[in-house]
């Protein structure tokens, strides 16, 4: 099974509010002095599960991103944990480009990169917090979505089952491959890079598709930033007094009742 | 004469309450953009329907009922067919809808379908000459982003709790319309798996919520959240660690990727207070923290703090709620 998994170099999401640095036009994160951006969260559940996937059925893993140059930083991760071939995405052009257009181009990335069985994107970046850019690669490629998927439960030749989360349970799903799948924390622990990968990591050619190898003209966006603002709780809670941890969890009761609330 | 059209969504027969805020929020864009206001409703059958129809009164000019057997259970594609019909029916400029699981499925498809402008998970809404300018938290929710929507009709998903939902108004006319949908070969739903029914409150409706995190450790100790729960008659909520670790089911989870409660207490137990966290409780909760680590950022947000161990905290706080409960 070959699978293309699509992972995007973000600011480390434990950054506090109070730590976060805004670029001049107050559009971008940007990491602070020494903490390295890092892989968004699911996109690597993302890519444990296709390591697994390929571990037990065959085929390789290619991994894509898009993003600026530091990006090829998060694709060395990805090939340390095992992917087989990385490839970045990268012009100066697509610097502001919207949830649209980067669906757009991943979709052309991984036509160009070769043909493929399934696509597992996360269910959405800790940057943006959009959760529609793997729809509009889905809606390019012309696949099925998925999301938010808990557990791939049983893969057959032309079909997976999974498990797709819903606000009451979850749904049991057939779904025809080729097809694409939001990955959810649920679904495994990412593993850590081994000494081998390591090594591959460090030979890795990545090559850095621009505007002319996908050769194509974005549109209009369709969502404009125009800026972002740094929201700090400066707030300080009432400390509830006693000798004892009995003490206080009595306290607190009493007080919660006090103010009408139990 | 376009319109501002909101997608209600009904669960199990039901309206759920978010629908209503979205209404509400959809009335406010149709009065600053003068132009009238449509709802739209999908599921199984037309009279499937109608109860959820009733409560869907937010004084539409038009309230939509799109009725085909194969909205029985959700599905996206049937979702996005369903829209797509009632779009074509009142070509609104602005489409609302509330954002929940199943939104943050198939209303992607469907902006997509129609290579249109989206934000998801809005807290606030404005209106700057014709132009629809959505907040959204990014990041967790520590840094907000301020984004122009673009587009015909844009799309937005708003965040349950961000907006008061109005006073109910009848609508001036229901209209059935009918979705002649091609079922999705692709995907295909095997069953529907209830979570386990809990004896509490639900989630989303609960009053009061205790919740607990990865500081209780082990899931051979959560039998201190349910027991406070159960004392004040709660709900049970948890941290993304605490529903990654399958101690509970993801349904508890609270958050940003979770659910957001609607509740007036929030107890939060051995919860460092995470921005994807907080993200999750509405800002009107009364916030009571129980944490070991005084500087835990839990203890920004909270009312009411406790800096202590839990396994000594809750049980006295336990009989002491039984006590005052009598
Ligand atoms: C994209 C994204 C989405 C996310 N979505 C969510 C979400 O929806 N919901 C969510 O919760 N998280 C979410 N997270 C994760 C979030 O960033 C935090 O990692 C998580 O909330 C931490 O959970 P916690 O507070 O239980 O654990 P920790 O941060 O480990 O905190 C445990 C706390 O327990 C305290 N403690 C330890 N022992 C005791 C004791 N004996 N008594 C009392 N206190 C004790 C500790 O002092 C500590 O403060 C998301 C993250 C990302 C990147
Ligand atoms: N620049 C990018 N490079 C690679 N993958 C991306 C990029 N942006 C988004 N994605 C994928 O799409 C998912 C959803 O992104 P978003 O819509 O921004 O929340 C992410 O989890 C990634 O898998």
């Amino acid at each position: 099974m070959n699978i293309v998994v699509t992972v995007k170099q973000v600011a480390d999401p434990n950054i506090p509010p109070s730590h976060i640095q805004l670029d001049a036009d107050a559009k971008r994160i940007i990491s602070p002095f020494g903490i390295a951006p890092v892989m968004n969260g699911y996109d690597a559940n993302a890519l444990e599960e296709a390591l697994r996937l390929r571990d037990a059925h065959g085929g390789k893993v290619t991994v894509i991103s898009l993003g600026e140059e530091t990006g090829r930083d998060t694709l060395k991760r990805a090939v340390s944990m095992g992917a087989n071939t990385a490839v970045l995405l990268s012009d100066p052009a697509w610097l502001h480009a919207d949830s649209a257009s980067i669906g757009q181009l991943i979709a052309a990335g991984i036509r160009k990169s070769g043909p493929f069985d399934l696509v597992l994107c996360g269910r959405q970046a800790s940057d943006t917090d959009g959760g529609q850019v793997l729809h509009w690669i889905a809606h390019h490629l012309d696949l099925a979505v998925v999301t938010p998927v808990t557990k791939i439960e049983a893969v057959e030749a032309d079909a997976l089952t999974v498990h797709r989360l819903t606000d009451d349970g979850a749904q049991r799903i057939t779904v025809r491959l080729p097809a694409l799948l939001g990955v959810s924390s649920e679904m495994n622990e990412p593993r850590l890079p081994s000494m081998r990968g390591l090594m591959s990591a460090g030979r890795a050619m990545i090559p850095a598709w621009k505007k002319n190898d996908l050769a194509i003209e974005l549109s209009a966006p369709r969502v404009a930033l125009r800026k972002l603002a740094i929201q700090i709780r400066t707030s300080k809670a009432e400390m509830i007094p006693g000798s004892t941890g009995a003490e206080q969890g009595a306290a607190l009761a009493d007080k919660l009742r006090e103010q009408g609330l139990i | 004469m376009p319109g501002i059209l909101v997608i209600g969504e009904v669960a199990g027969g039901r309206l759920l309450p978010a629908s209503l805020e979205a209404a509400a929020a959809g009335a406010a864009l149709a009065r600053a953009l003068n132009e009238p206001l449509f709802g739209a409703l999908a599921g199984h059958g037309h009279d499937g329907l109608d109860s959820a129809a009733e409560t869907f009164a937010a004084g539409f000019a038009t309230l939509y009922l799109a009725g085909h057997a194969s909205l029985q259970n959700y599905s996206a594609h049937a979702h996005v067919s369903a829209a797509q019909v009632v779009i074509k029916t009142c070509s609104p400029s602005v489409v609302l809808c509330p954002h929940t699981l199943r939104a943050r499925e198939w209303v992607p498809c469907l902006a997509a379908a129609l290579d249109t402008g989206l934000v998801m998970d809005c807290t606030s809404l404005a209106i700057e000459g014709t132009q629809l300018v959505a907040y959204k938290p990014v990041h967790g929710g520590g840094v907000v982003g301020e984004f122009v929507v673009h587009g015909m009709p844009r799309i937005v998903t708003l965040r349950s709790g961000a907006c008061a939902r109005g006073t109910a108004a009848p609508n001036t006319q229901v209209e059935r319309v009918s979705v002649n949908a091609p079922e999705d070969e692709r995907v295909t739903l095997i069953e529907e798996i209830a979570a386990p029914a809990s004896s509490g409150p639900k989630l989303a409706d609960a009053k009061i919520v205790v919740s607990g995190g990865r500081g209780l450790s082990s899931p051979d100790n959560w039998h201190y959240i349910d027991e406070a729960a159960a004392a004040l008659g709660a709900a049970v909520g948890c941290s993304r660690p605490v529903a990654d670790s399958g101690w509970v089911k993801s349904t508890h989870q609270v958050g940003l990727s979770g659910s957001n409660i609607n509740a007036d207490l929030y107890i939060a137990v051995g919860i460092s207070g995470a921005v994807q966290h907080l993200a999750g409780i509405n800002s009107s909760a009364i916030v009571a923290a129980i944490n070991t680590d005084a500087q835990a950022d839990i203890f920004t947000r909270a009312n009411y703090g406790v800096v202590g161990d839990y396994r000594e905290v809750l049980p006295a706080f336990v009989e002491q709620v039984r006590k005052l409960k009598g």
